[in-house]
């Protein structure tokens, strides 16, 4: 429940507080709130099974993040930053719609 | 997001225990862990209400907070800015470069219009200015050939003749003289005298371009008064001949000498302008 409520107000705070944010990271949020998506479904489906443990999850979230910036970031570097983050972002998807998979086994046992 | 540096440095000794598919999606269906005995759909229910504060709760939280603040900020900007915002370098360097492109082929339009608006301008000059000249040639043409009236410093002379000895003779010698002396424009009682003009006796007046005029003769010169005056006077000229001959000869100066006396524009019927 308080996780519910900490997307929640999340999401008010980014729509009310308009914070600026860095030029620098600017490139590498759409794809690191992504891969952040990525962890929180797969947090949700090991809820689900009944093996959520609170330090995998924030380690999965954090290093997801970090790997997609850092993959960005180095796409980036060597000029292929477009295909290597859509890459990044089809990986994620397909991860993301397993995952979704599962829950959805889950929660409507269809 | 700015919490991300820290972490990875934890990264590599926390991975391995971590065996559960929050990020391999290996895909689990049995209960190896928790309470079993519960459906997945009990166990959300439990953890969903009644809400308990708990490290992990909270931890969690926390992530999902910086989650959803990064979603706000990107569907944000995503939705509010131009599409230039979240383009990528390569997209604005292609952006860029057809802008100036475009920038380019503006400035030539832009060029090419303004110089042919120049060239109107100047034309459209040129053509007023012919304009001008052509109305004021034809003032001075006009003021020649008598079909405007004119107007500027002359004397008037007034020839008073009781004997009826003035002729044609005396008047032509009269204007003649005037001419002499850079009359511009003048008129006999009346009558523009031009370049044409010619006298003929008639009893006892003068026949001046088929009008006839009678003594009194009053003269309108428009020319320098200084020079006017003094061609009239001089030893056996105009005013001394018709003094010999009885008649009485009055001269004087103006600044304001008005000759409203108009002559119709002949149309030649053999002569053509041979200029072009």
């Amino acid at each position: 429940m308080i996780a519910v409520l900490g997307l929640v107000v999340g999401v008010v705070a980014g729509l009310v507080v308009r914070p600026v944010v860095p030029m620098a990271v600017e490139p590498y949020l759409p794809i690191a709130v992504v891969a952040a998506l990525d962890a929180v479904f797969g947090g949700l489906r090991a809820m689900l099974d009944g093996i959520f443990d609170d330090k995998v999850f924030v380690v999965s979230f954090l290093s997801n993040v970090v790997v997609a910036a850092l993959i960005v970031f180095l796409g980036d570097k060597l000029g292929v930053g477009a295909q290597l983050s859509t890459g990044v972002v089809v990986v994620l998807g397909i991860r993301i719609f397993s995952n979704a998979a599962a829950i959805r086994r889950h929660v409507f046992r269809a | 997001m700015n919490d991300d540096n820290t972490p990875r440095r934890e990264l590599p000794p926390e991975r391995p225990p971590g065996p559960f598919p929050s990020t391999p999606p290996t895909p689990q269906s049995g209960d190896r862990d928790g309470e079993p005995g519960l459906t997945g759909r009990q166990r959300l229910a439990k953890a969903v209400w009644p809400p308990r504060v708990t490290r992990a709760q909270l931890i969690v939280a926390l992530l999902l907070f910086v989650l959803g603040l990064g979603l706000a900020i990107q569907v944000r900007s995503t939705s509010e800015n131009s599409a230039l915002r979240g383009a990528r370098q390569e997209d604005l360097v292609r952006i860029l470069d057809e802008l100036d492109d475009r920038t380019k082929r503006l400035e030539d339009e832009k060029r090419k219009l303004s110089g042919q608006r120049t060239e109107l301008e100047n034309s459209s000059d040129q053509a007023e200015e012919a304009r001008k000249q052509t109305r004021e040639k034809t003032a001075q043409l006009g003021v020649l050939a008598g079909t405007v009236a004119a107007e500027g410093p002359g004397i008037r002379m007034t020839i008073n003749d009781r004997a009826g000895t003035t002729d044609s003779d005396t008047l032509l010698d009269a204007v003649q003289e005037l001419r002499a002396a850079g009359a511009e424009a003048m008129q006999i009682n009346g009558v523009r005298v031009v370049a044409g003009s010619y006298f003929t006796d008639s009893g006892g007046g003068v026949n001046v371009d088929g009008h006839r005029i009678d003594a009194p003769y009053r003269f309108e010169v428009i020319g320098k008064p200084a020079d006017l005056e003094p061609a009239l006077n001089i030893p056996g000229g105009v005013v001394q001949t018709l003094k010999n001959k009885q008649a009485t000869v009055d001269v004087t100066r103006s600044e304001k000498i008005t000759v409203d006396a108009l002559r119709q524009p002949k149309r030649p019927d053999y002569a053509r302008s041979s200029s072009r």
